[in-house]
């Protein structure tokens, strides 16, 4: 070993201690129990009076609280093990030691890896984008199990290039095809929740950003394009490229398209090629010099989104995060935030959004902040508009497709076919996890409260013969099938599909209407398939409370 | 005020029975009050704007691929654009379409054709998301597929199926998009069986038992904090369970026709489609498209299109002849369409590539003078010589026929007011 190495070994081992003690000095400031404390003290000044106490609904049960946090953390409702180990434990902190185990579960990432996947190609412009989607859920996977900050997990989403069948981070370029303005509108509402694009055509009305600001944004991108990938005289994939030496292709009679330079159409000329634009960032007015290369333009606007004085990037993501967790956010929805937005507690959305950013945009640490709030732990009730305070309790939430999805497999304990290897526009849809995510899926980033249900997934619950095979009690190889069998006690039996099904033991009531159905049935299977039907069937299963 | 009454609109005719319609008279009555606007005259045009749009459909016979206007309806044969196709004399003097089409030229007398269709989009998705809905795909907003917006302004009290049927395997971007997931296409990937999960798995007493267990169930739920979320899924369920159960279900059983009827329209997928929508529109559907794919003839254009026209041929005319001895024709528009035409210059594979600048539609039934051509493009078949119409000119007169008002406005999410068709204008030559 020489010199220079045994250096650079000590060199390391100090760099390491000195993280450490940065870490450890966060840790005493910046504890996530510490913050959730100080953000629900906030809360409660700004929306009941200081008050929680009497203001907002109480905390909800063990039960509830764990499918809840299991479901928001891992995509998965608690298998009936978990929940009865979970009910049992006496320790005081058990409910901060599970957030703590599911944080380190890798069907956390993978949860999370889904909804941005949705988050982003629910608003693809052309079905083609959907082939980026599988290599984007790969990414953000181990982007979050890893825990990357989310600064860098935007820079590398807003500066992507490569084959977007291997490059994930290059879904959001895809999704829009590769059209510029697209691509502008769609990193700002997904890193700063803001909708600059309704200044594409003309002021907005309500906002403050100018038509000439949308047009400067979009200066950042125009060298992007979408190339096919050819291998064998055949396509094979698209690719993210640079193109910095001109011309690009023309198109469609364009002639804005195919120039290395944004331009922003004179609305009285349309079709002139209008006025170029030099690359400003609206939100803090950082300007870069015409004639840049793709990478430098979009390497600068990352620097600019990501930094801590762009408040709007830590607020987009605490606000959406936020609203996932409790079931509504401080804006509405979460995509449309801004100076000219309703915020329905500013201060504690501040504070949240700050903390965030000084604790290095720490993805797990924000979970975990929020799971640790007394907001997140509230009894839930239906939201209506009756003018009660925001965040006085949780609002139920529908599954996600891939969170159904996850459920039904747990329940009907059936095999979820691996999905490895699978490419091309359909397969997102294609599968039995697919077609879920087909029939029960929604755009993550519209107000929970406004999707609805629809008929083809009442059918599907009801009548697919896929579940009603699943749920065949007089087959041995059905979960069902087993425990009618093997338990004889009909009390039993009820108990452990309540478990199964919600995570919790049955209400005396439920257990009554039960016994009771199982009685005038002339067929024991047959009534407890009946059973497990109408709880695969009810709302509380489709949604998590 | 304008969201008010349109609420009311919705109220008065959502659901069946006469007590909505009684709380929407008195709501308008309250409305008027308190607004000072309304008149009687108001209440009385709000009214009649349902009673008039009762009753009429539309039938998309929607051609996937970009369907190549000279093998169809707009012939070239003197031209070396025209290819080995020649022309047909039609039912009306002085109409020829391709030789393709014998049977419907034997229905020309019914259909009128454009043939100065025109756009920009030659791109498949966005051309077919454009001939849809009218728009072009952004991010933003989600425009409807005209279909949906026939859903949401032609609402069915008596309907128990779905008003917006998608028969056939096309796949296409549009859907019920802003106006949300009930304006979707119900979705029968083959004509000619039930809809996927539409029949129970049990018999019908244990399907019955099983309901009313499951919302025995929901009380306790309801009860627990799910009030709101329980009342929608309940609503739900009765839908779907209304529409599963309802005799209107018929419709979709094809071995209720005759064999005659059966023959007319051919045995082909695409000719039970066409069987199936009139079946549907019967049962009163207000949209039904019916999706024939592989009109993307890039390379081998004759004897691929002469194929794909063998499917239509036959079953179209029957529609049109069926829909017209049934008195039908002049509630229903039919539509055969596809996202753009072909180019004039035939390629080296002896195909034709995308081609947006000239191609043709044809139109049939509500309110549409058959018989006459609209527009047409010059001797080679490259520019449109005469009458351009651009697809919200299509779309306006698509309005026009169905009596709907292009001006209507449905809000975007993001608060933005967007017009059911933006621009254009209708063809009104087309009416008679």
């Amino acid at each position: 070993m020489n010199v220079t190495s045994v250096f650079s070994h000590l060199l390391a081992a100090f760099l390491v201690a000195m993280a450490l003690l940065h870490t450890a000095a966060i840790a005493g400031e910046m504890g996530a129990a510490a913050v959730a404390q100080r953000a629900d003290a906030l809360l409660a000044e700004e929306q009941f009076g200081g008050d929680a106490q009497t203001q907002a609904a109480s905390a909800a049960s063990d039960e509830i609280f764990f499918r809840r946090l299991s479901l928001d953390l891992i995509g998965a409702p608690p298998s009936p093990e978990a929940v009865t180990a979970f009910s049992l434990d006496p320790s005081p902190d058990k409910r901060a030691k599970s957030v703590e185990r599911l944080l380190a579960d890798e069907r956390f990432g993978q949860n999370w890896a889904r909804y941005w996947r949705d988050v982003i190609m629910f608003r693809r412009s052309e079905d083609r984008g959907l082939i980026a989607a599988r290599a984007a859920e790969q990414y953000l996977t181990d982007a979050f199990n890893n825990n990357k900050p989310w600064d860098q997990i935007a820079r590398d989403f807003i500066t992507a290039t490569g084959d977007v069948q291997q490059a994930g981070t290059t879904a959001i370029v895809m999704a829009q095809n590769g059209n510029s303005e697209d691509v502008t509108a769609e990193v700002s509402r997904i890193f700063m929740g803001i909708q600059i694009q309704c200044a594409q055509c003309h002021d907005h009305p309500t906002d403050r950003w100018k038509r000439e600001q949308f047009h400067e944004l979009a200066a950042f991108f125009p060298r992007i394009a979408v190339r096919p990938v050819r291998q064998d005289g055949r396509q094979r994939s698209f690719e993210v490229v640079s193109v910095d030496r001109g011309p690009k292709n023309k198109k469609n009679n364009n002639v804005r398209r195919g120039s290395l330079e944004h331009f922003m159409p004179d609305l009285d000329k349309p079709e002139e090629i209008g006025k170029q634009m030099e690359p400003v960032f609206f939100v803090g007015n950082q300007k870069l010099d015409s004639g840049k290369t793709d990478q430098e333009r979009r390497g600068a606007v990352a620097d600019w989104i990501t930094a801590r004085e762009n408040e709007w990037f830590s607020k987009a993501f605490v606000n959406r995060m936020w609203s996932e967790m409790v079931g509504r956010g401080f804006y509405e929805p979460v995509d449309d935030i801004g100076p000219d937005r309703d915020c329905a507690a500013p201060k504690s959305l501040e504070y949240l959004a700050d903390r965030f950013a000084a604790n290095k945009y720490d993805v797990k640490w924000l979970m975990q902040t929020i799971a640790l709030t007394d907001a997140y732990a509230r009894r839930s009730a239906s939201r209506v508009d009756d003018g009660s305070a925001p965040f006085a309790a949780a609002c139920p939430q529908r599954l996600r497709g891939d969170q159904l999805y996850n459920a039904l497999v747990g329940v009907l304990e059936i095999d979820d076919p691996s999905e490895d290897g699978q490419r091309g526009y359909r397969n997102l849809f294609s599968g039995p996890r697919g077609q879920v995510n087909a029939t029960f899926g929604y755009d993550p980033s519209v107000r929970r409260d406004e999707v609805a249900g629809s008929i083809p997934q009442a059918l599907f619950l009801m009548n697919s013969p896929q579940l009603a095979r699943a749920i065949n009690a007089g087959q041995q190889s059905t979960a069902l099938g087993k425990l009618v069998a093997e338990t004889l006690d009909d009390e039993a039996v009820v108990g452990e599909l309540y478990l199964r099904c919600f995570a919790r033991e049955p209400k005396a009531a439920e257990m009554r209407t039960c016994l009771a159905h199982v009685r005038t049935s002339t067929d024991r299977a047959e009534a407890f398939e009946d059973i497990l039907w109408a709880l695969l069937n009810s709302t509380e299963f489709l949604n998590r409370k | 005020m304008t969201m008010y009454l349109r609420h009311q609109i919705d109220v008065s005719v959502s659901r069946r029975g006469v007590i909505r319609r009684r709380d929407f008279l008195r709501g308008i009555a309250a409305a008027s009050v308190a607004a000072g606007t309304l008149s009687w005259r108001d209440m009385v045009a709000l009214h009649a704007r349902e009673l008039q749009q009762r009753g009429m459909s539309m039938i998309l016979l929607w051609m996937a691929g970009g369907p190549s206007q000279f093998e169809t309806f707009s012939p070239k044969p003197g031209h070396e654009n025209g290819g080995e196709t020649t022309a047909i004399d039609t039912s009306v003097a002085g109409i020829q379409i391709s030789d393709n089409f014998p049977h419907v030229a034997k229905m020309m007398h019914e259909a009128a054709l454009i043939r100065s269709m025109t756009s920009k989009e030659g791109s498949h998705p966005r051309a077919s998301y454009l001939m849809h809905t009218g728009y072009l795909p952004t991010a933003n907003v989600k425009y409807p597929a005209f279909g949906s917006i026939i859903a949401q302004q032609h609402p069915r009290a008596e309907l128990d199926l779905p008003a917006f049927v998608r028969i056939g395997s096309g796949r296409d971007g549009s859907g019920g998009g802003l106006l949300g997931v009930e304006y979707d296409p119900f979705v029968m990937p083959v004509a000619g069986q039930l809809p996927t999960n539409a029949a129970p798995t049990t018999s019908t007493p244990r399907y019955t038992r099983r309901l009313d267990l499951l919302s025995r169930l929901e009380s306790e739920n309801a009860a627990a904090g799910a009030a709101f979320e329980v009342d929608e899924h309940q609503k739900l369920y009765k839908k779907a369970s209304r529409m599963i159960m309802s005799s209107q279900m018929k419709a979709f059983d094809l071995e209720q026709e005759p064999a005659a009827m059966r023959e007319a329209y051919g045995d082909s997928q695409f000719g039970l489609g066409c069987l199936l929508s009139r079946r549907l529109v019967e049962s009163g559907v207000p949209c039904i498209e019916v999706t024939l794919g592989g009109w993307d003839t890039h390379n081998d254009n004759w004897p691929r299109v002469k194929a794909l026209a063998g499917q239509v041929d036959q079953p179209l005319a029957a529609l049109i002849a069926d829909l017209k001895q049934r008195g039908m024709l002049e509630s229903t528009l039919v539509v055969w369409m596809g996202e753009f035409g072909r180019t004039p210059r035939i390629n080296p594979r002896a195909g034709r590539d995308h081609y947006p600048r000239a191609f043709n539609v044809l139109l049939a039934g509500g309110g549409i003078q058959g018989g006459q051509v609209i527009g047409s493009t010059d001797e080679s078949g490259t520019e449109v010589a005469d009458r351009p119409v651009e697809p919200t000119d299509l779309l306006q007169t698509f309005c026009k026929s169905l009596k709907i008002d292009p001006k209507f406005e449905n809000i975007a999410p993001n608060g933005r007011p967007i017009k059911l068709v933006d621009g254009g204008t209708p063809v009104d030559e087309l009416f008679a």
